[in-house]
């Protein structure tokens, strides 16, 4: 899942001071399964952001709604009779989800309650860990599942580098290095062969060297 | 007279541009510089243009320094973090460059290893304000240099903006606030296309510096008019270099006319790109 967490408050209220018609609008997709962009998320900013203005002796409405999935136009364009009543919308959706409000309505202004962060998954409640940065070509078959590109703090593709320390990352002594994890488990799956192989010069034409990326299926696409 | 001191004198300089080789042999590059030696202020030398990889702007200006030339670094935000930015900026004052150009560098899917990774840790405006802050002693972490570099610091301007002034005004104001001391402009063919562009820099105090890139051709020409959208290349000029007897006489003498043009016109400088007619510099510049 994308991964974001809730931007401070102060900079949110700096964003919309000026504004009377503000519409939360979260995302029932990742950010609500990481609790940061959900119907309850939606809820508590839209309450902290009604008492600021109750407390300013500002008269401003704040809606809230809660989209299926801001990253879909289908859904996105559904809102339309939410959205325009309002002056500015506050998504709490990821980064793709704020930008396909903004493009869909594009005389409303649209900013981001949340920063995305990464792409990962929950180790358990309440702690996230990234595993993917969509380098676009992966490597995982020959690194025992474990990614170099989004677990190594270099994105060192052939074995540890000499700040591995006791299977710890120099960055922290909290992070696991990535190599150690990859070796460990290569060991395991009786494969440590697969270690004396030389990775290729990565090509990252498929990452961002290219620009920004687009899919295309094309039995699909019409 | 340094390039610095003709700009704050208000004297034409006279810049050129020398790509370094792809590989060791700078025998020929060394030869170019040397031969127009005395009537250029600065050898511009490009770091990578167009993303091809080459000898690097630090390299090729070491190289012509020793050989008594005076020299513009380009500084690339695409291949360099913020660290190696300022460790080379370091570097280059103290081995004596004193002008520099940040330039944004052409992404990697441009040139010749499409497979990199790019950098852009800082971009343009970025780079120039952190070279405004070593000057005044203090690098990107606020830490207190050991003796702060000194730099004359160029920029570019895209005067082919017709369509969208306000918003390259809009950028020239920043990179006037962040320190540029010249502005370099893309190629020009048309000195009245120029004229139109400057006149809307109002009371702006702008020190441009034009390009007078070297036509070579009718295809070249032809070439440039189709796919450089901020280059006016006017269909009378393609028109002289066709129907001239000595096609490479009329491509000499329309450089000539130009840098003359844009001397009369007040501006203060030229550079010169040669871009493989670095052996006619010498004709052109003495004209």
């Amino acid at each position: 899942m994308i991964v974001a967490n809730g931007k401070p408050l102060e900079e949110i209220i700096e964003v919309v001071k000026d504004h009377r018609k503000i519409l939360v609008a979260g995302c029932n997709e990742c950010v609500t399964v990481c609790e940061v962009g959900g119907s309850k998320e939606v809820g508590i900013l839209a309450s902290a952001l009604r008492l600021h203005f109750l407390n300013q002796g500002i008269d401003a409405q704040v809606g809230e709604t809660t989209l299926q999935r801001q990253c879909d136009r289908e859904y996105v364009v559904g809102a339309r009779e939410e959205v325009e009543p309002h002056d500015i919308v506050v998504s709490i959706a990821c980064g793709v989800g704020c930008q396909f409000m903004a493009e869909e309505y594009d005389t409303m202004p649209v900013v981001p309650g949340v920063n995305t962060s990464f792409m990962g998954g929950a180790l358990e409640r309440g702690i996230w860990s990234e595993r993917c940065q969509g380098c676009g070509a992966c490597v995982l078959a020959t690194t025992a599942g474990i990614c170099p590109v989004s677990r190594c703090a270099k994105r060192v593709l052939n074995g540890p580098c000499g700040g591995s320390t006791k299977g710890k990352c120099e960055i922290s002594k909290d992070l696991d290095c990535a190599w150690q994890l990859i070796v460990d488990r290569l060991k395991s799956l009786g494969r440590l062969e697969d270690y004396e192989t030389l990775a290729p010069i990565k090509d990252w034409t498929t990452d961002r060297a290219g620009g920004p990326r687009t899919r295309v299926k094309e039995e699909v696409a019409s | 007279m340094s390039f610095a001191q003709k700009l704050a004198d208000g004297q034409f300089a006279t810049l050129v541009e020398l790509e370094p080789p792809k590989g060791v042999e700078v025998g020929a590059f060394v030869g170019h510089a040397q031969r127009i030696k005395g009537k250029v202020d600065a050898v511009v030398v490009p770091e990578m243009a167009n993303a091809v990889m080459k000898l690097s702007s630090l390299g090729g200006c070491m190289l012509l320094a020793g050989k008594g030339l005076e020299t513009v670094l380009q500084v690339c935000c695409r291949d360099r973090n913020r660290l190696a930015l300022q460790a080379d900026l370091l570097a280059a004052a103290s081995l004596g460059i004193t002008n520099v150009m940040a330039v944004e560098g052409e992404a990697p899917s441009y040139g010749d290893h499409h497979k990199a990774r790019a950098v852009y840790d800082l971009d343009e405006l970025e780079l120039m304000q952190v070279i405004a802050k070593l000057c005044a002693g203090k690098d990107m972490a606020g830490v207190e240099l050991e003796g702060a570099p000194s730099f004359t610091v160029g920029a570019t301007l895209n005067t082919g903006a017709l369509g969208t002034v306000q918003q390259e005004l809009a950028e020239l104001d920043k990179k006037l606030a962040a320190g540029a001391q010249y502005f370099l402009t893309p190629p020009v063919f048309d000195l009245d296309s120029l004229a139109a562009f400057t006149k809307h820099l109002g009371d702006r105090e702008v020190k441009l510096i034009p390009n007078v890139l070297l036509l070579k051709s009718v295809g070249m020409a032809r070439a440039i008019g189709r796919h450089l959208k901020h280059v006016h290349m006017p269909d009378s000029l393609i028109g002289r270099v066709k129907d001239a007897p000595d096609r490479v006489r009329e491509c000499v003498l329309i450089a000539q006319e130009l840098i003359a043009g844009i001397k009369a016109a007040g501006y203060s400088g030229v550079m010169i790109s040669p871009l493989g007619w670095e052996d006619r510099l010498p004709q052109i510049l003495g004209a």
